[in-house]
């Protein structure tokens, strides 16, 4: 389903013409299968962020590819990412990202806004995926609103409801305590076995990376081990 | 994202800062008002100058006073008339002859003379003659008469010291005819010197309608229209061409006039003016037209208008750095929702007509309002500047003199040029929302 080829990335930093070039990611290749749920693990600034921004294509790497669905999205342009994305990758932030100014309803319609689906199917989609999420009583809530817990619920049914084959999460329980965290996991073990979702994570916290199939750990941006569960 | 998705998105963006907004459409609006009144000028002082160039014309009329020949002028007889109506282009020529002595007319117990006119009524029907009521003849014996031949009849039996005329010089009320003249039977009296005895010949006629006033109302027509076949009548009468009265002062008076007097060509359309124009000259016509008087005022005018909406537009792009400055700000504090709408899946050409069209809706906004406040301005103008100009100057504008007029034309010109300065002006910030970095963006909402 995701496949990275020998991935190398590597930052300038400094004033230009004075720049110093500080290597983040050093040939990282893995793959994960469909209905896998691969958790990269590694310690503040080992590069799994950067690997997870590459995957999504919000960062282009400085030389190898990545291929989703069998595809090689590394040279996609920003529109095209963006019309791949919109229907094959879903996202979960560690900050939820939601849109401040809009309800819960409003940020979970947004991306079947953007799909251009008609109202009626809109709405429809939009509160059967509130209600999965336990949510049908906040549809009205600004994210301000919210506790954290709920906002991550209000982030991950924005993911659902275009359901996609792919979540990347970044950190999805990294903002939130034990017992809402266990709720967080709970949901993305259950819409891995239910649906078949492929989830790609990074957290730094060995129990989250529990709940995957296949794990990898990074360090000074190279994979240092690779497990995968029995 | 259809467009009406589009449009929710701008009309919640923008309510999140109406008092930004509201100065930005205001600053807009009055630079369209500015437009659009500084170029009415132009365009009213075009149509006052060209309405008044029309009065008691048509734009399609010529006149042709005669023909140039090795003597120097000859009159238009019905030779060149029926040349004239064979050519290209010619809708009708109209011919008037003016008969050579002041007929009597009475109608019930009131006369008064006036002159008359020989028409050929089928081609001023063509032309189309306009009355102010009644219809035009159709019989030999009808007429039609001028909307001032009322005011030239008064009561048989006058006392020697009445006074017809008031102070204004208007025909004194009690002394008018008071009822309709359309459908009335009236007696044409024409005169002839025989033998130093005059004699009378009576003709009666029906009055069938009364000509439309003339647009200068200082202008009087007092004439009687009459057919050839009445001319025929008083001619066989008199004996003399046009019914002339012989007198001995003037041994000449009975002698034979040729042609006619006004004589004037209607072309299908403007157009063909210039054509017919152009054919007549070399034909050695002489002929006049408003149409090239009208030609080289309205290229003068074209140009003045120009310079005007020019000036006009120069507000536009004054008001157009402020929408730059609200559409930059706009970009700027919404950063970090644009970057989450793309890292799900936005694309930049979605987020980039939204921007551009938040911009176009501040344009389209400043400009609806712009024009509505310019039509007030206008009105105002209209009305309040005759009245300046007559307290402080003293001196009385012409009647319909019109200071400002806003056509369709220019509404669409303003609209047009504060769409397209708005829509320019909201590109830079719309590119700048594409270019946004989504990984930047997401990190500053953290």
């Amino acid at each position: 389903m995701i496949e990275a080829k020998d991935i190398n990335h590597t930052f300038l930093l400094g004033k230009k013409q004075n720049e110093t070039a500080l290597q983040v990611l050093t040939n990282i290749s893995f793959s994960v299968a469909k209905g896998d749920i691969l958790a990269i693990t590694g310690k503040s600034g080992s590069g799994k962020s950067a690997l997870l921004n590459i995957i999504a294509g919000f960062m282009k790497p400085t030389s190898g590819s990545v291929w989703v669905k069998e595809k090689n999205v590394t040279n996609f342009s920003e529109g095209e990412f963006a019309d791949f994305r919109l229907d094959n990758i879903g996202f979960i932030f560690q900050n939820f990202q939601l849109i401040p100014s809009m309800t819960a309803y409003e940020n979970i319609e947004l991306p079947l806004v953007l799909k251009g689906l008609p109202e009626k199917e809109r709405k429809e989609r939009t509160e059967q995926t509130l209600e999965k999420v336990g949510l049908s009583n906040y549809h009205q809530h600004y994210p301000s609103e919210l506790s954290g817990g709920q906002q991550q619920r209000v982030s991950i049914a924005r993911t659902l409801v275009i359901e996609p084959p792919i979540i990347l999460a970044d950190e999805p329980t990294g903002s939130l305590d034990s017992e809402t965290e266990q709720e967080v996991l709970d949901l993305i073990t259950g819409l891995n076995k239910d649906l078949g979702i492929t989830f790609l994570m990074i957290t730094h916290d060995e129990e989250v990376a529990r709940i995957a199939s296949k794990k990898i750990h990074i360090h000074d941006g190279e994979i240092v081990k690779e497990e995968v569960s029995a | 994202m259809n467009f009406k998705d589009q449009w929710r998105f701008v009309r919640s963006n923008m309510k999140r800062s109406k008092s930004r907004i509201f100065m930005t459409v205001l600053a807009t609006a009055m630079g369209v008002t500015f437009l659009i009144v500084l170029a009415s000028v132009g365009f009213g002082l075009h149509s006052t100058l060209i309405a008044d160039i029309l009065q008691d014309r048509s734009v399609t009329q010529m006149q042709i006073s005669g023909i140039e020949n090795d003597d120097g002028y000859a009159p238009i007889t019905d030779e060149e008339i029926a040349e004239l109506e064979k050519i290209d282009g010619m809708n009708a020529v109209t011919r008037q002859q003016r008969l050579r002595q002041t007929p009597r007319f009475s109608i019930d117990d009131y006369n008064g003379s006036t002159e008359t006119v020989v028409t050929h009524f089928p081609s001023e029907l063509k032309a189309g003659m306009e009355l102010a009521e009644g219809d035009l003849p159709e019989k030999s014996y009808e007429v039609v008469v001028g909307p001032h031949f009322i005011e030239n009849i008064f009561p048989k039996d006058l006392p020697a010291d009445a006074e017809i005329y008031d102070k204004e010089g208007m025909l004194n009320e009690d002394y008018k005819y008071d009822e309709s003249l359309v459908g009335k039977e009236i007696e044409m009296v024409v005169e002839q010197n025989v033998d130093n005895e005059i004699k009378e010949h009576t003709i009666t006629l029906t009055i069938t309608g009364i000509v439309e006033p003339p647009a200068k109302n200082w202008l009087q027509d007092q004439q009687v229209y009459i057919s050839e076949e009445v001319l025929a009548d008083v001619e066989a009468f008199t004996e003399t061409s046009r019914g002339a009265v012989i007198s001995e002062d003037q041994p000449t008076s009975g002698e034979e006039v040729e042609g006619y007097d006004n004589v004037y060509g209607y072309a299908d359309s403007l157009e063909e003016i210039q054509a017919i124009m152009d054919d007549l000259t070399e034909k050695d016509y002489m002929v006049y037209s408003a149409a090239s008087e009208l030609e080289s005022l309205n290229s003068v005018f074209t140009i003045a208008k120009a310079g005007l909406i020019f000036i006009g537009t120069i507000a536009i792009l004054i008001a157009s750095i402020g929408i730059f400055n609200t559409m930059t700000m706009a970009v700027t504090e919404r950063s970090s929702d644009i970057g989450i709408m793309k890292a799900i899946g936005a694309h930049p050409k979605k987020i980039k007509q939204i921007f551009l069209l938040e911009s176009s809706y501040i344009g389209l906004l400043g400009a609806v309002i712009g024009t509505v406040v310019a039509f007030v301005i206008s009105i105002l103008l209209n009305i309040g500047l005759p009245r300046i100009i007559e307290s402080a100057f003293g001196q009385e504008l012409p009647e319909g003199f019109q200071f400002s007029s806003i056509p369709p034309s220019l509404i669409l010109i303003s609209v047009v040029i504060c769409l397209i300065v708005t829509i320019i002006s909201g590109l830079k910030p719309a590119k700048r929302a594409t270019e946004i970095d989504v990984l930047k963006a997401m990190r500053r909402e953290m």
